[in-house]
């Protein structure tokens, strides 16, 4: 089978040369994976390719890298999967948000740098047990989704809020914050949510799903961020926006059955924070003129002591608790 | 065509405009509506930051509400659909919480069969699935010819795909460029088109959220878009009523990109008048798109 | 070109080289740890199944010693494998300590699973992901203690002055600049060679960088020529873990055959490794095997037990071969997956013998998968792999840290180390572009290995392995290199590890043509018995220009004589 790639190459003794691309051609067998046919091309073609890689089942996590423009594993990619008629050029290019060192060799000290934030080890407190803690096996498969991350980077590849803003601690740090949140031998839980609940932390997350969308592990880093959102919510750490937004929604939905999204953005600044009131006043203006502005007369709809009755039922829990 | 019709909180809300066209557009494209008036939030993924269960129980009861009806559910709200599929896969999952919920829906009469499950559709959905571009591309009365029009997906209706029926619809990410082909506007990609318009963390952090719109917005507008078309309401509030305040972010100059709503550009397809479709209603004026057709 | 000066030196960020970074920080050492790759990306992240100890109610550390004594065929030094077995409850208390998220069972405590020639379940596991959890604990508590770790430095060669071994010369490769890093013990932690064999489970990291500096440097190398071929691999080569028959899946021939019940009647499935491969090639050369596999089938297990306990190589197959092991079985055959063999060390990791029984080189430890202490022999059992690194990690970091803090820091003269790897580079790149390529030379070396070095050997394919070695060298000296830049240059790497695989290989083959016997993973079909008489020894084996040169140590027997090895 014909493999063509097309793959982004940047030589850092020539920098000024950008958004360089170099085509190869390479004869593959038919279940053929992305990273066989890059090291086919290296290997016979041109050894100055350069590329990180070493396991080839999709253990280490050296090969992240985009491929037809989103995060993946090479070496987990086949390339028939990608091409529908085959023969189609698969276009190769470095994961994204982080500095090119090479080719598709990218500097992931950032990457590293906002894993080491979050103190990404046992923090137990006490004397040690006379052997092993004693857990319940269901505490350790509930830890199953962010333990089988590989620290590959692809989450942080395609993260849009890091497109736009490189402060961002981002999905890999986070979902690994949330392993030691959620391991009952850790007892700094207040203390970590308490600082990941701070600026460029858990609540910057645009929820968009890109990192559960792109992970090769299925490690959901955006559901353990919720889960974070949660703990610290449930453990009253509520003195920031991300926190008020939610109570302030969750309690107009228990309240009404709908939204209200005229008292939602006051709610959300918090009533006597006039600064975040006045902030909003350009848009509510712009709202207005349009006819957009909602009502402030907000009716609950008919079955609303049904609603209520299944905030009763429900919101009780912590997602350390058991199944969130 | 018949489906049960829940609106979402902000067709209701902030934009009304999506609501009244959505109403208006339907029968002429054959869709009788069932709107469940009686109807909750589904949560938009928020009230799931706070409690994952109650998110799934409201939209349990929402499910219960068509499952009644017997009709499938349809939305106009990339948001809702992506809430409701999750919980949907959620409750099939786990049969011990579909009972706890039906538990607390027993008491008001209602019950959600998760095996059954309920089809949920989003009205993109709808139209290239149920309709059929064949269909939709012959009831077109006002071919939109020369409109420039870029696709704007919203998170919700992509992502994940193994909870939006991708295995089987692979190429639900493409259906808006097949809708805007098929009324006779030319489609723009741009690589923004699948990601996030940053409407989430609005509250939390204007500034990274106005940047988001504010690039992919520019993006479109360079690769020479005339507007956007959007099938979330969520995405609408981001990209239109904010954008005056994404300009500062922008990367191009003049920056002005009327965002329309699909039941609007399916509407002005089918000839309906600007003013029914409430194109006067938007914060970034849609003069630019009716100068086009 | 900097220099680096620290007390104690690892090169390598696996398993065993954390480890030991830890143990030598522990007692107030300055470590530093230099690494290829980032640690996370070491192979030790690949193995999948299990850590052994004898930690349940009813077993014993006596039991599980018998049980790698006889797995490893009575080559394995006894002393070694009573300090393995008897630390090992302890080390594995320790990683679970760090926040290992082991399996457990009903009353909380560490579950254990069946696994290869064990008399008892005592393998520790994390679903099928073991080593990747335990690596990357590891490393956590290697970042909270702050240990210095050069990475994606390449070691080019040791540093030797007076005849000890003072630190490494070493190529940074995000600039291309050589470095020295001193120090006054360096612990050799490079892991495995599997890049020898073509295919293997290795990872293509694993070139056995520092066996063959250690043994450039004059150090000695012991019983190279077992190789272990692990039982269940794809058709590229990648592992699917033992764990999958501790969980009881069945191996079949193409007559829907359990086959192994005949070869291994008491075991069957879960017979030493060595057994298993054998037997399943046997079937597959008689006609019994399904194109050339054997069939590994685990759908009586149920999905939800695949899923829960097997889930990475639910994926892997699916991934790879194309088949859902829920509903269909998996083809497998034997590939080349670990090394027994490696620099001989005490069991404290020294790679010197004070008594002077064995040459080695003073100042240099070495620990895990690039060691030999012995504690394998000529089998290794499934889960003492990962064992061995925690355990002889800890040792020989410790003993390495100890070692630092009595030695004298004589001053070293690091100008002609860094000189000679200077021109070796150079010599590399300024070789003009032939017919030769390197990929393709690496390929044949790696067939003539798994041909003639693999799973059944004989006196004629050894002679063809040793006899051609000599010829790939040559063209090796042929061999240019395809990148000339100085930044990230991953050819002038390949580059090197092409001549130290070449090196690694003829000691490999040498040592297996001079051992004439079957015994564990050797198994050879013009001596095809075990023969305590003559070969109850180790085969040493040390570098000089005329080529290996073989010598032999007794076995270490304590308690156990050797007896028949049956299953």
């Amino acid at each position: 089978m014909e493999v063509k790639l097309k793959v982004k190459r940047f030589d850092p003794e020539s920098p000024e040369v950008k958004g360089r691309y170099q085509e190869y051609s390479v004869d593959m067998p038919e279940n053929a994976t992305v990273l066989e046919s890059l090291i086919q091309a290296r290997d016979y073609e041109d050894e100055s390719l350069a590329l990180r890689c070493s396991c080839r089942s999709s253990i280490c996590g050296s090969c992240a890298m985009r491929i037809n423009g989103r995060a993946r594993l090479a070496c987990k990619t086949q390339v028939r999967n990608l091409t529908k008629e085959g023969g189609e050029e698969i276009v190769v290019e470095p994961p994204g948000n982080m500095p090119v060192i090479k080719d598709l060799v990218v500097d992931m000290s950032s990457f590293w740098d906002k894993v080491l934030a979050v103190k990404p080890w046992l923090q137990p407190s006490g004397p040690p047990p006379e052997r092993e803690y004693l857990v319940p096996n269901e505490a350790m498969a509930a830890l199953t989704e962010v333990m089988n991350c590989i620290m590959c980077g692809a989450c942080v590849s395609d993260c849009t809020v890091l497109e736009v803003d490189p402060t961002f601690l981002g999905p890999a740090a986070l979902a690994k914050a949330w392993r030691f949140v959620g391991d009952p031998r850790d007892a700094e839980d207040l203390p970590r949510l308490r600082e990941l609940s701070e600026a460029s932390g858990m609540w910057d997350c645009t929820r968009c799903n890109m990192c559960v969308q792109v992970c090769p592990k299925d490690v959901k880093p955006m559901d353990q961020i919720l889960k974070l959102r949660a703990e610290a919510t449930h453990a009253g750490i509520t003195g920031n926006a991300g926190s008020r937004h939610t109570i302030a929604f969750t309690e107009i939905v228990e309240h009404s059955g709908r939204l209200d999204e005229f008292r939602l953005p006051i709610l959300t600044h918090g009533k006597l924070n006039l600064v975040g009131q006045v902030s909003d006043l350009p848009v509510a203006l712009r709202m207005l003129r349009s006819g957009k502005m909602p009502s402030p007369f907000h009716k609950p709809i008919g079955g609303v002591k049904h609603i209520k009755r299944i905030f009763r039922r429900f919101a009780g829990k912590k997602p350390s608790e058991g199944s969130h | 065509m018949r489906y049960a019709f829940w609106p979402g909180c902000v067709s209701k809300g902030a934009c009304p405009e999506l609501y009244t066209s959505m109403v208006r557009v339907a029968p002429e494209l054959g869709i009788e509506l069932e709107e469940l008036y009686d109807g909750n939030c589904t949560g938009a993924g928020v009230i799931s930051e706070h409690s994952m269960e109650t998110a799934d129980a409201l939209n349990a009861r929402n499910f219960a509400l068509a499952q009644r009806l017997g009709l499938p559910l349809i939305n106009i709200c990339s948001t809702c659909q992506g809430v409701q599929s999750l919980a949907q896969q959620r409750l099939r999952k786990n049969p011990q919480l579909a009972a706890r919920v039906n538990e607390a829906l027993a008491d008001e009469g209602l019950q959600y069969d998760a095996e059954k499950g309920l089809e949920v559709k989003n009205f993109l959905w709808v139209l290239v699935e149920d309709l059929g571009l064949e269909k939709l591309r012959s009831m077109v009365k006002k071919p939109l010819t020369g409109l420039k029009a870029g696709p704007f997906y919203g998170c919700y209706i992509l992502r994940p795909e193994s909870v939006l029926g991708f295995d089987e619809h692979p190429d639900r990410d493409h259906y808006l460029e097949y809708v805007i082909e098929a009324v006779g506007a030319t489609v723009v990609n741009y690589e923004g088109q699948d990601k996030c318009c940053g409407f989430p963390i609005m509250t939390i952090n204007k500034k990274n959220s106005l940047s988001m719109a504010a690039s992919h917005l520019s993006e479109a507008q360079s690769e020479g878009a005339d507007c956007l078309v959007t099938p979330c309401p969520l995405c609408h509030l981001n990209l239109d009523a904010q954008q005056p305040d994404a300009v500062r972010y922008a990367t191009v100059n003049g920056l002005e990109v009327p965002i329309l709503h699909l039941p609007q550009l399916i509407g002005l397809a089918l000839g309906i008048d600007a003013a029914e479709l409430r194109l006067n209603r938007h914060v970034v004026s849609t003069r630019k798109v009716l100068a086009r057709l | 070109m900097a220099v680096y000066e620290h007390d104690v030196l690892i090169i390598g960020a696996g398993l065993a080289g954390m480890r030991a970074g830890l143990a030598a920080q522990a007692e107030g050492a300055d470590v530093a740890i230099i690494s290829k790759v980032h640690p996370l990306r070491s192979h030790s992240a690949a193995a999948q199944g299990g850590i052994n100890a004898a930690l349940g109610e009813d077993d014993s550390c006596d039991t599980h010693a018998f049980d790698t004594v006889k797995g490893s065929d009575y080559l394995g030094d006894q002393d070694a494998i009573e300090i393995l077995t008897g630390e090992a409850p302890g080390d594995i208390v320790d990683l679970e300590r760090m926040g290992v998220t082991f399996n457990r069972r009903e009353d909380g405590r560490l579950a254990q699973r069946p696994f290869g020639g064990a008399g008892f379940p005592r393998t520790h596991f994390v679903a099928d992901i073991t080593g990747q959890v335990i690596l990357h604990v590891v490393w956590e508590q290697v970042v909270k203690a702050g240990a210095r770790v050069y990475e994606e430095w390449y070691a080019i060669s040791l540093i030797v002055a007076d005849g000890t071994c003072r630190g490494v010369v070493a190529m940074e490769l995000r600039t291309g600049q050589l470095h020295a890093v001193l120090a006054k013990a360096v612990v050799m932690a490079t892991g495995g060679l599997g890049q020898v064999y073509h295919p293997s489970t290795n990872g293509l990291i694993c070139t056995g960088d520092g066996i063959a500096l250690a043994y450039r440097a004059g150090a000695t190398l012991m019983d190279m020529e077992f190789v272990q071929f692990h039982p269940t691999t794809l058709h590229n080569g990648i592992l699917i873990t033992e764990g999958a028959r501790g969980e009881g899946a069945y191996l079949l021939n193409s007559e829907g055959e359990r086959f192994m019940n005949r070869y291994a009647p008491e075991r069957g499935e879960l017979a030493a490794r060595d057994v298993v491969s054998r037997s399943e090639q046997t079937e597959i050369d008689e006609g019994r095997g399904v194109n050339g596999f054997v069939l590994l089938d685990l759908r009586h297990l149920g999905r939800e037990r695949i899923l829960e306990r097997l889930p990475q190589i639910y994926e892997l197959a699916l991934d790879i071969a194309n088949v859902d092991a829920t509903q269909e079985p998996i083809p497998v055959r034997p590939g080349m997956h670990y090394f027994m063999g490696g620099i001989k060390t005490d069991v404290d990791g020294r790679c010197w013998d004070e008594d002077g029984r064995w040459q080695g080189l003073r100042g240099l430890f070495a620990a895990g998968e690039c060691a030999c202490v012995s504690v394998h022999g000529a089998n290794r059992l499934g889960g003492n792999s990962l064992l061995e690194t925690v355990v002889f990690g800890r040792r020989a970091g410790r003993a390495a840290a100890l070692h630092a803090a009595a030695a004298s820091a004589s001053p070293v003269a690091v100008e002609p180390a860094l000189a000679g790897a200077k021109e070796q580079l150079q010599n590399l790149l300024d070789r003009p572009q032939g017919s030769e390529i390197m990929a393709g030379l690496r390929r044949e070396l790696g067939v003539l290995m798994k041909t003639h070095v693999g799973l059944f050997r004989s006196g004629d394919g050894l002679s063809q392995a040793v006899g051609g070695l000599p010829e790939l060298k040559r063209r090796y000296e042929k061999v240019a290199v395809g990148d000339k830049g100085k930044i990230f240059n991953t050819s002038l790497i390949a580059a090197l590890e092409l001549g130290i695989l070449l090196d690694l290989a003829e000691a490999i083959a040498t040592c297996a043509l001079s051992r004439t016997e079957s015994r564990g993973a050797h198994s050879r079909r013009d001596f095809p018995k075990r023969d305590d008489e003559s070969w109850l020894k180790h085969t040493l084996v040390s570098f000089s220009a005329d080529g290996p040169k073989l010598s032999h140590l007794p076995v270490t027997m304590t308690r156990w004589q050797p007896q028949e090895r049956a299953y």
